[in-house]
């Protein structure tokens, strides 16, 4: 839930990457090292600005492709950095191995990554199949609804990366095209508040770093146990991210006055019987659908997920438990397995669930606008199978196609 | 929890105030290198061509093989402009 | 005993001014030339450089095995791919905090001309302030010799083996250095094993030329296992590719090529593959090819060499 700040920012009408590079800007980062791609460029070109401007006082590393921008950015927060960078599809699985790398390396890196399609059929649309190939890359996946969610996911991003317990990358996801160039106020916060929210990490104890001299090295072997020990630890400290966002989203509200419930947001979903589960910039729409919904009395909540990896598994069950029926909208496909990713891997939890009924959406894959109109259906459809009627397991909403018979 | 029993740290970080790895690579050596101290004009050459660089400075008047990591290259001998280095079958040496 | 003079010592021991970092034993092949160049390097440079090494013939000494190290450097282990790129952001972050170092990036051949060859050029490019050392041993050697960039003409390896239809690589070298010197840094230079005077010189003058920006050291670095020679050819080995201009020693500071040795009476090149297996089966007219190719780029850096022209960095960059 957001509520209203008090004096504490001014509000600015800006786009989605601009609300990523002046976070970034806001967070005094040490390097930044980048590569454009449609719908991040924007990004760059903001911090290129800033740091001719002489606002932005780091070292700009303008790279000659994505890999290099994410080595450069690892070896700098090993160093002892606070690093930035930003990407999105093609760039993003172009520094595949180095993001590999840096995350089990543990540099606390941040990252937004304006999510866009991948697939070889050239679509310069948006998707998040470029979040879905890199999921299990060990980093925390974050995503935004809006452009002041972009903003203020990148500084939480800081205080969760560099948080001594924590130590793992993070990568804030925001649908390309949608929020990357949509105009919207946000409420931008003044530098003297975000230095005070970060200065927590200064009181913490320092992690290790690369001195010159300093005797350590980073890039160990790990030999038999030694190799298991590091993932447990990285597995470990995952774990430990998700009651650790909570609080920073607590601390955040705080001092910015703007609260979103942690890990996942709850939209009336006290009463709800039929729930729909989406991420992103969907969710703006899913809210007003419900609310429309509601007025017809149909009860009708959503489930957005602001924390991908780790898998919010507790937070979900939750919130979702004992509900009639969900539907889990993806932006994205999961080969094998029929339905969109989010939705298959939520179905691992369908018994603790306690008997809530399952279904898949996928849309809005590719720029296809999830209309309202595709909403008002999901949530019809969803309510017919809350109310035993059969549906569909998985629906292409975009594609009536898939529906035909023999489809899947 | 996880434990600390293989690294100290939460990542890959490896620590040389704890002492250093080391194999016994003078068991690798089929040949030994033996200095004739006489034919000896303390150049050094051995010293700085021998890539394990275990050519030490005996009383700065010749030059002597670290037999516990010399592999046995037969570098030293070769580059020695005074031939003051044989390489002699390591079972010679074996009781 | 007789009393033997000090002086007698080759002046290359002046040039080792801090310890060996290295354990004694570590896991090279007795006479590799690759260990020779690991452990001169901090000795010359000093033991507070920091150093990035990639999946290599380096690795399992350069990379520790759990919380243990083989060496007392500060080192950084990265992805063949972007070694340049690690190094770009250590010595970018130091450089922003106000750390003094010295960063060295150490690489085969393979990182170097071939899979991470984009980002070094970016480096280059960008004019990055650390040290870019190339150990070049004519191929992929960790992973069981293969061809690499950099292996020359006729040399067989395990992916351009000698068979009824093969005479191994049929494709020339690529002459990195030169390659890199093109990108008008301050200092590149090749070194090899057998004038290590010349090759503690060079590292010096890196360190010295890392406070303008980029500087990168092409080291020819025999391998006795690769190539198929006696351990003990290693430095005769790089003394005849010297001397039959198969390996030039030469540098440039600011784009301006200077020969660092000239060979009077260049021997053929084939007083240097005599030596290795892995040229056993050329014949006379391999060989010429092989030779003709060593000519023409003698005869490229020396054209090169003749020009008047310096590369100065615009005055706003130099400290
Ligand atoms: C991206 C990637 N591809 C392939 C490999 C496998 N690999 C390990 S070492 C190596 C060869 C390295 O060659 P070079 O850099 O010349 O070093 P050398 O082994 O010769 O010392 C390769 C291909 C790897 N580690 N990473
Ligand atoms: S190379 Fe020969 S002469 Fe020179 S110091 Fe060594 S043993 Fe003595
Ligand atoms: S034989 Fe090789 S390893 Fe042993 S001392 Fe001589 S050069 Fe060094
Ligand atoms: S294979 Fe070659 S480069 Fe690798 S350790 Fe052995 S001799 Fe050295
Ligand atoms: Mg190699």
């Amino acid at each position: 839930m957001i509520t209203k700040a008090q004096k504490k920012s001014q509000i600015k009408v800006i786009t989605g990457n601009a609300a990523a590079a002046i976070a970034a800007k806001l967070a005094r980062p040490d390097v930044v090292a980048a590569y454009p791609i449609t719908p991040q460029t924007e990004v760059i070109e903001q911090i290129s600005q800033f740091h001719a401007n002489g606002e932005m006082d780091c070292e700009l590393i303008t790279v000659e492709g994505e890999n290099s921008a994410m080595n450069a950015v690892m070896a700098a927060s090993l160093a002892g950095g606070r690093v930035f960078t930003a990407t999105s599809s093609w760039g993003l699985v172009f520094m595949y191995d180095a993001i590999l790398a840096a995350a089990g390396a543990r540099a606390p890196i941040v990252m937004v990554n304006v999510n866009r399609e991948t697939p070889g059929i050239i679509a310069v649309s948006s998707g998040q199949q470029d979040m879905i190939s890199t999921r299990d890359a060990g980093w925390i996946f974050l995503i935004a609804e809006d452009c002041q969610e972009v903003m203020d996911l990148v500084l939480q991003a800081y205080r969760l990366a560099e948080d001594y317990d924590i130590q793992v990358p993070v990568m804030v996801h925001y649908d390309g095209f949608y929020l990357s160039y949509l105009s919207e106020g946000v409420d931008v916060p003044f530098q003297e508040d975000v230095d005070r929210f970060l200065s927590v990490l200064k009181t913490q104890p320092e992690r290790t770093k690369l001195v010159p001299g300093g005797r350590l090295g980073c890039g160990s072997h790990g030999i038999l146990g030694g190799y298991l020990e590091l993932r447990h630890k990285h597995v470990s400290a995952m774990e430990r991210a998700k009651a650790k966002f909570e609080q920073i989203d607590k601390e955040y509200e705080g001092i910015f006055g703007r609260s979103y419930g942690g890990l996942v947001e709850e939209y009336r979903m006290d009463d709800a019987d039929v729930v729909l589960v989406g991420s992103g910039s969907m969710c703006g729409t899913i809210k007003s659908v419900i609310d429309e919904k509601r007025e017809e009395g149909v009860k009708a909540g959503l489930l957005k997920m602001r924390m991908y990896r780790p898998f919010p598994s507790e937070a979900m069950i939750k919130a979702l438990k004992g509900k009639k029926a969900i539907g889990v909208v993806d932006r994205s496909l999961c080969f094998g397995f029929k339905g969109g990713p989010i939705y298959t891997e939520l179905k691992a939890f369908e018994t603790q669930l306690g008997g809530s009924k399952m279904i898949s959406f996928i849309d809005g894959i590719a720029n296809t606008d999830i209309t309202k109109i595709n909403v008002a259906n999901m949530i019809d459809t969803t309510c017919d199978l809350a109310a035993g009627k059969t549906v569909r397991e998985v629906t292409w909403v975009s594609y009536p196609e898939a529906q035909k018979e023999g489809g899947l | 929890m996880s434990s600390n029993k293989y690294f100290k740290h939460e990542g890959p970080w490896s620590d040389s105030n704890d002492p250093l790895m080391c194999s016994d690579t003078g068991d690798w050596r089929t040949k030994r290198p033996v200095v004739d101290k006489d034919k000896c004009i303390f150049c050094g050459f051995c010293a700085i061509y021998c890539p394990i660089q275990v050519m030490e400075m005996v009383e700065e008047s010749c030059f002597s093989p670290d037999l516990d990591f010399c592999k046995g290259c037969g570098i030293c001998a070769k580059e020695c402009p005074k031939n003051a280095i044989s390489m002699m079958p390591e079972g010679d040496f074996k009781k | 005993m007789t009393q033997k003079k000090k002086d007698n010592l080759t002046k290359v021991m002046d040039y080792l001014k801090y310890e060996d970092p290295f354990s004694k034993g570590v896991a090279f092949c007795p006479g590799c030339g690759l260990e020779l160049l690991l452990r001169f390097i901090p000795q010359v440079m000093g033991n507070d450089i920091v150093i990035t090494g990639t999946p290599s013939c380096s690795a399992p000494v350069l990379l520790g095995q759990n919380n243990q190290s083989w060496h007392k450097l500060s080192y950084f282990g990265t992805l063949m791919t972007g070694a340049a790129a690690n190094a770009t952001g250590l010595a970018r972050y130091y450089r922003k905090a106000g750390i003094k170092n010295t960063v060295v990036c150490f690489n085969g051949d393979g990182t170097a001309a071939d899979i991470g060859f984009g980002n070094l050029s970016g480096a280059a490019e960008r004019n990055e302030p650390f040290i870019y050392i190339c150990y070049d041993n004519e191929g992929y050697m960790n992973t069981g010799i293969q061809k690499s960039g950099t292996t020359p003409f006729g040399a067989t390896t395990t992916t351009t083996p000698f068979g009824s239809a093969s005479k191994g690589k049929n494709l020339r070298r690529m002459n990195l250095a030169l390659k890199m010197a093109m990108h008008k840094i301050p200092y590149a230079a090749t070194a090899t094993l057998s004038d290590l005077d010349d090759l503690a010189k060079k590292l010096l003058k890196a360190k010295e030329a890392k406070k303008r920006g980029f500087a990168f050291l092409h080291v020819f670095a025999p391998c006795t296992t690769g190539w198929g020679f006696a351990p003990e050819n290693t430095i005769e080995i790089c003394r005849r590719a010297v001397k039959t201009n198969y390996f030039p020693l030469w540098e440039a500071e600011n784009g301006k090529i200077r020969m660092t040795k000239t060979v009077k009476k260049p021997k053929p090149v084939s007083t240097y593959t005599e030596l290795i297996k892995k040229f056993a089966h050329l014949s006379e007219e391999d060989l010429q090819i092989l030779q003709d190719d060593v000519d023409y780029e003698y005869c490229m850096l020396g054209g090169l060499s003749l020009l008047e022209g310096e590369c100065r960095l615009p005055a706003s960059l130099e400290d």
